[in-house]
């Protein structure tokens, strides 16, 4: 009696399922997901195109024009405006016209960190609403 | 023999329990299979432009960049500028939820950029943003 137990636990135990090789696997996997897992946080201004009709219909003096030049000047009101003025500039205009919405027209020549500056001094002057004009 | 059987039992029971174990790595394996967000860089190093009130792009998956020449980088290859839109319908329907970043350099000019904008709008994208740096 107590022999055939004894025989029947062993058998159990045999036909226990190995666990190891699953395990290497998951730990491979686990290993390649974490290897692979790319916490990039890019910091960066969002841009709004003007592509609703609701832009476009709306009347051009309603929204804040800035404009940049193929020498990076930019130009508020047919002023050329120091970099450093721009956020003071567009204070003012938006302070005349909350709804309004900056509008940069920039030449196709112009260099990228001009238009930036000019994104940074509207946000900073609080007008989040940045679109940029189709030059074509 | 029977204290040859009562060693071996107690030899089995000193073993270790993997079940807990096992149910912690799955869990960390089905977080990051989760979180596994395979952002497309760009393939080289710009020079952005400093802001003040730049936010983290938190969805970015396809990094765009303007080199100083206005070369147009996407996916660790430079790009013809009229295949722009072709790749960026390809890469976006890889992964439909996430935004663009345009890495332009400060010396880029804005007709490159425009060009890459216009490709974004025309792939149907429309969450583009442009990076900088905080200060």
């Amino acid at each position: 009696m107590r022999k055939h137990l004894e025989d029947i636990h062993v058998d159990e135990e045999e036909n226990e399922i190995n666990l190891t090789p699953m395990l290497d696997v998951v730990f491979i996997m686990l290993i390649f997901f974490i290897v692979t897992a790319s916490f990039i946080k890019e910091a960066g201004i969002d841009v709004n195109r003007p592509d609703a009709p609701m832009t476009e219909s709306k009347p051009e003096d309603a929204n804040i024009l800035v404009t940049i030049d193929a020498n990076d000047d930019i130009w508020i009101e047919r002023r050329i405006i120091d970099p450093r003025a721009v956020r003071a500039n567009i204070e003012r205009l938006h302070a005349e016209n909350p709804e309004g919405s900056v509008v940069i027209q920039a030449n196709k020549s112009s260099s990228n960190k001009a238009l930036v500056q000019v994104m940074d001094s509207a946000r900073l002057a609080g007008v989040y609403n940045i679109s940029i004009a189709d030059s074509r | 023999m029977s204290r040859k059987k009562l060693l071996q039992a107690e030899e089995e029971e000193n073993e270790i329990n993997l079940t807990p174990m096992l149910d912690v790595v799955f869990i960390m394996l089905i977080f990051f299979i989760v979180t596994a967000t395979f952002i497309k860089e760009a393939g080289i190093q710009v020079e952005r432009p400093d802001t003040f009130t730049a936010d983290t792009q938190d969805d970015a998956a396809i990094l765009i960049a303007i080199s100083p020449n206005d070369e147009i980088w996407i996916d660790r290859q430079e790009r013809d500028p009229r295949a722009v839109r072709g790749i960026i319908e390809r890469l976006h329907a890889e992964n439909p939820k996430g935004s663009i970043v345009i890495q332009a350099d400060e010396g880029s000019t804005h007709e490159t950029l425009v060009i890459v904008m216009e490709a974004a709008k025309a792939a149907g994208v429309t969450n583009v943003a442009i990076a900088s740096d905080n200060q």
